[in-house]
């Protein structure tokens, strides 16, 4: 092997490591030790001396060990924050992040921590961004929550109920909110995620005019467009859509007669079929409407809906709905947690085909129930209820796995994104994240 | 919870006594001016990172930030200002230097702010350090009215003097493109590559007038393809690849667009270089002029007006007239001289009315045994068959066939009929009634002997073959006649049936009327006429006197037998007086005979594609029936129109009930 050649050596704090510029080379040109590797500076020419940083020592060990091995261990004397900003001094916070945590799986999960925040009232949603962060709806307000979760100043839009929130990006979030009668107040607004300014507020025009709306649910695709169930002052119902980097509405998808579009409970935009799943649940209207709408064509795709069935004694009314585009159906969730499953390549569903395994609690109905909710990652199907989450996997959903805790009551809603879960409880204003460990050292 | 919050702001407070931002930033400004100047031994990364880092986590990112941009712009202002009090030449040069310099320098800042990139500028939406660099450059640098100038023109002083044949510094050149190019596409446009295409312009401009005034076409095609290549060149070795269209495009449009006209009319211009052969200037014309809207189609003009006229030349040309293929001896040249003319047959589009000719004039060199050789005969049908296909030929080889099969009837004939070898000698010619171009005559009076032998034949052919007619075509043989004149000169008489059957008569008569011989023979008066034309009024030929001496056949003359008769030869052949050429009359007969062939033709074809395709519309039946036909002919639409409709009356087609265009197979 011979001698080698690359050695640094550091004094932090007072304490000399030794380390090679092959290790520091995986910190990147973007961090501190990437200047090292600039000629201009002539920083590693002589190996004899030592380069001093006036910086915590134990932090940085951990640090080069994460660059020698990918693999981050905090001792339990190293307070976390200590180590983010000492990761951020040295410009390797990102590199902190992407060790912290496993890729995601929903049968490994593990709860990583709890959250208590301020909100007065219920929650509402809580939606993960794209970089292990989350925010969460409470009545008017949404805090907003780093992946380190430091949380940033909240959003507002005019102080209005909040009905739906999502991430544009890591720097950016959306909310939709209720207008506010005779002001022109409320809508959908773009925040920054770090400082909470408004950035846009969008608008909704009829007629050349722009009216005041109550903005519902989002959805956003991955051509930059934003999704809003949308109701005006006068007939604009239905859904608006949004340019993403001009703010512009640039289409409207209004209500037909006799089905529901601007109350809609939940908005999925899939990306294969080029189509926007919209569906209005009971008990925001009597009925349930579920449709996909192709804004190409203007049309209604497909659609469902729950008008004039008869009700059995044991009442299924459906809760939530999501499309799973690779099988081609949709899956739907009753109050008792059953699963349905819809065809989507008929351009009309007549039936729900209700999954019996799923059959889980009936009857043990709690005090103050949520309803369930569904989620859809990597193939695995995921739904609240009470308070835990099932994980279900394979072709025909075989429940896999359960998510549970007991403190905080029912979970309201949750998110995943940025390989992690959040649960938002609705008792205690409480959220859980749930991680998935970083795979074993063999 | 509110605890720790109170602690932690009271660490901060602390934190913000200790720093003095000041002080900090005196010290990083100072670091700043050092960089600049190349002098860094005395300072060090960390602390300086540290410091900046320290006025970012204390809320003093403003001040760092504009503090940065003050120092950077007074840094720039200064190199702006030696730049302008640069001499001469070397201006580009220190350009060059000064902006690595500059870059270096501005990569040792970032390093030195990286923190503030990170953290402040997001937040504060200001521009990152790097893009700032650039801006500020632009701004101060560039943007300085003294400069813009002075670097416009060294530049469009450089690629004038490569273009006279200097050689200049390429590197530097490379180099201050990219800068150009780094500070945005935008300035690059503005401040190089408008001017650029602006002066090239009139560069060529000039050399274009110059050029046409003492240069052939072919010289200055060559010059204008070399000069696109150099600037070509130009572009890949210092220029932004999006230069090259619109480079080239200068230069096609001022080289060549503006003199297309100029250079194809020129002396040696096109026509000129298709009389010479000049294949490798009209490859580069056709290269240069393609490159230019309407180049190609000028050529296309005066390319076709030329042709048109050395076709017509060609056409005029009496000389060559007759036989506008030469034909060669040896059985090779005739192979090559067969493949031109299949190359020629390619071009006609009214290949049946071709066929028709050829298939007469085949006849007449069977019939008359005027053939060079059946080989060529027969290669050439094969050529012809493989171009157009069986059904063009059959008939054409049917011919052969019956040649072929009438000579075994001959010998067969003559086995069963032994007795007959003593007397005249009757070689018939079975003819198929479909294949030959014939037309039904009435039969001629044969002679006797003649007419006897005949009749032999017939019954031992229909003895043969049931169920067959025969009819004489008395206007296409030939015969052999022994004959003995006044003063008992013996010579062997080759003539045709006609004429055969007039000098039969002389056997039995000295003097004969006009009249007489038309009662005697019936031969229809006008081949009668031609046929004693031949064989009266042809000098060396004149076996017959005609009474009186005039040139033409008169229904008042009479004829006598030429007792004088001399000739050299033992063996006379007394051709038939024909006119050599086609009347108009039989022109059209001919034309007629043809367009009459074509319809059951179209016919058949449409019904063919009706029936396979049931429903279609009248465009592209019509297509269709063209395409299918045109190996043998282009239809006409109209009477492509005519068919259908005569179809539609027959009933094999319908008009479609909804759209009147559709046509719909009844079955």
């Amino acid at each position: 092997m011979g001698v080698q050649k690359d050695r640094v050596k550091f004094n932090v704090g007072g304490r000399v490591m030794e380390t090679t510029s092959t290790t520091l080379a995986n910190a990147g040109r973007n961090s501190m030790f990437g200047a090292m590797f600039d000629e201009n500076w002539n920083l590693i020419t002589n190996t004899e001396s030592e380069r001093f940083i006036d910086r915590n020592p134990d932090c940085f060990g951990v640090l080069l060990d994460l660059l020698r091995t990918g693999e981050l261990h905090v001792p339990p004397n190293i307070p976390e924050k200590l180590l983010y900003r000492e990761a951020l001094y040295y410009g390797l916070l990102d590199h902190v992040r992407a060790a912290k945590w496993g890729p995601f799986d929903g049968n490994r999960l593990r709860l990583s921590c709890s959250m208590q925040g301020q909100a007065p009232g219920d929650g509402t949603a809580i939606r993960a961004g794209p970089d292990g962060g989350c925010c969460v709806a409470h009545g008017s307000m949404v805090h907003v929550y780093d992946w380190m979760l430091e949380e940033h100043p909240p959003l507002n839009l005019d102080y209005q109920r909040v009905n739906d929130v999502g991430w544009v990006d890591s720097d950016n979030v959306v909310i939709g909110v209720s207008e506010r009668l005779g002001r022109g107040d409320g809508g959908m607004g773009l925040f920054s995620s770090h400082t909470g300014e408004l950035r846009y507020k969008f608008h909704v025009c009829h007629e050349n005019q722009v009216k005041s709306y109550t903005a519902g649910a989002l959805s956003f695709s991955s051509d930059y467009k934003i999704f809003s169930s949308c109701k005006g002052r006068s007939n604009e119902y239905g859904v608006g859509v949004w340019d993403q980097v001009t703010g512009k509405q640039i289409d409207f998808f209004y209500e037909p007669l006799g089905w529901s579009l601007g109350d809609a409970d939940k908005l999925q935009w899939l990306e294969g079929s080029n189509c926007l799943l919209v569906a209005t649940m009971f008990p925001r209207k009597d009925n349930c409407y579920i449709s996909l709408l192709d804004f190409r064509e203007k049309r209604m795709v497909w659609c469902w809906s729950d008008v004039g069935a008869p009700f059995a004694v044991d009442e299924k009314r459906v809760r939530d709905a999501i499309a799973m585009e690779d099988n081609s159906s949709i899956c739907v969730v009753n109050e008792f947690e059953d699963l349905g499953f819809m065809d989507l390549r008929s351009s009309a569903a007549t039936s729900i085909r209700w999954s019996s395994r799923s059959r889980l609690m009936k009857g043990k109905m709690p005090e103050e129930p949520c309803y369930p909710k569904l989620a859809l990652h990597a193939g695995q199907l995921f739904s609240s209820m009470n308070d835990c989450i099932s994980v279900f996997c394979g072709p025909e959903w075989v429940l896999t796995s359960r998510l549970r805790r007991s403190y905080g009551g029912s979970i309201c809603d949750f998110s995943i994104g940025g390989d992690r879960l959040f649960a938002l409880h609705s008792e205690e204003n409480v959220f859980d994240i749930w991680e998935t460990p970083t795979p074993p050292i063999i | 919870m509110s605890d720790q919050k109170k602690n932690f702001r009271l660490e901060e407070f602390k934190h913000r006594e200790g720093i003095d931002p000041d002080k900090t930033w005196t010290m990083l400004e100072h670091a700043i001016h050092e960089i600049y100047n190349q002098n860094i031994s005395g300072l060090s990364y960390e602390v300086l990172y540290r410091n900046a880092y320290n006025m970012v986590l204390h809320k003093f990112g403003d001040k760092l930030y504009s503090g940065l941009v003050e120092t950077m712009t007074a840094r720039l202002k200064e190199i702006a200002r030696s730049l302008e009090a640069t001499q001469g030449g070397s201006f580009l040069e220190e350009m060059n230097k000064k902006w690595n310099d500059h870059n270096k320098a501005l990569k040792m800042i970032r390093e030195i702010m990286m923190y503030m990139d990170r953290i402040y500028i997001p937040h504060a939406g200001k521009t990152p350090v790097d893009q700032l660099g650039l801006n500020l450059w632009r701004e101060n640098v560039i943007y300085s009215n003294q400069i813009s100038t002075r670097l416009l023109n060294a530049l469009l002083e450089l690629v004038y003097g490569e273009r006279t044949g200097e050689v200049i510094n390429r590197g530097l050149f490379r180099n201050i493109t990219k800068m150009l190019m780094d500070l945005g596409p935008s300035v690059y446009g503005q401040e190089f590559e408008t001017q650029f295409l602006l002066v090239s312009a009139e560069f060529y401009q000039a050399e274009s007038q110059k050029l046409i005034e003492c240069c052939a076409c072919g010289d200055f095609l060559k010059i204008a393809e070399s000069r696109m290549k150099q600037e070509i060149d130009r572009v890949s070795y210092y220029l932004d690849p999006m230069t090259e269209k619109k480079i080239t495009n200068v230069v096609e449009k001022v080289m060549i667009e503006n003199n297309l006209l100029i250079l194809i009319h020129m002396d040696s211009g096109l026509v000129s270089m298709l009389c010479n052969d000049k294949y490798e200037d009209l490859g580069r014309m056709y290269k240069l002029f393609r490159r230019v809207a309407n180049g190609l189609f000028k050529i296309y003009e005066v390319m076709t007006s030329h042709i048109k006229e050395s076709g017509k030349q060609l056409v005029m040309d009496r000389d060559r007239l007759k036989d506008p293929v030469e034909f060669g001896v040896s059985e090779d040249d005739i192979e090559i001289t067969l493949d031109k003319v299949m190359m020629l047959f390619r071009y006609l589009q009214e290949k049946d009315e071709f066929e028709s000719y050829y298939k007469r004039h085949l006849a007449k060199r069977l019939l008359y045994g005027k053939t060079v050789s059946d080989d060529v005969e027969r290669s050439f049908i094969v050529k012809l068959r493989t171009e157009c296909g069986y059904q063009f030929t059959s008939k054409l080889e049917g011919m052969f066939t019956d040649m072929k099969t009438s000579r075994d009837t001959m010998q067969g004939f003559y086995t069963s009929h032994p007795k007959l070898r003593d007397g005249p000698t009757l070689t018939v010619q079975v003819l198929t009634a479909e294949v030959w171009p014939t037309q039904s005559i009435v039969t001629c009076n044969l002679p006797a002997e003649m007419s006897e032998l005949c009749e032999k034949f017939q019954s031992y052919y229909l003895g043969m073959h049931m169920g067959r007619k025969l009819s004489w075509q008395t206007d296409m043989g030939t015969a052999d006649l022994k004959a003995t004149f006044g003063k008992g000169q013996k010579h062997q008489l080759n003539v045709s049936t006609y004429q055969m059957c007039v000098l039969m008569l002389f056997n039995n008569a000295d003097r004969l009327s006009y009249k007489e011989i038309e009662q005697a023979t019936k031969i229809p008066s006008s081949n009668l006429k031609s046929c004693l034309q031949s064989l009266a009024l042809v000098k060396k030929r004149n076996v017959l006197r005609k009474e009186p001496m005039s040139k033409d056949v008169g229904e008042d003359d009479a004829f006598f037998v030429n007792d004088k008769f001399r000739s050299k030869l033992y063996k006379v052949k007394i051709g038939t007086v024909v006119a050599q050429k086609e009347s108009e009359p039989e022109k059209l007969e001919t034309r007629k005979r043809v367009e009459e062939d074509r319809k059951p033709l179209i016919e058949a074809t449409i019904v063919r594609i009706m029936k396979s395709r049931k429903l279609l519309d009248h465009n592209n039946l019509v297509a269709e029936v063209t395409k299918q036909l045109q190996s043998r002919f282009l239809p006409n639409p109209t009477a492509v129109k005519k068919h259908i409709e005569s179809l539609i009356e027959r009933e094999f087609l319908e008009r479609d009930a909804r759209d009147r265009k559709m046509y719909r197979y009844l079955y």
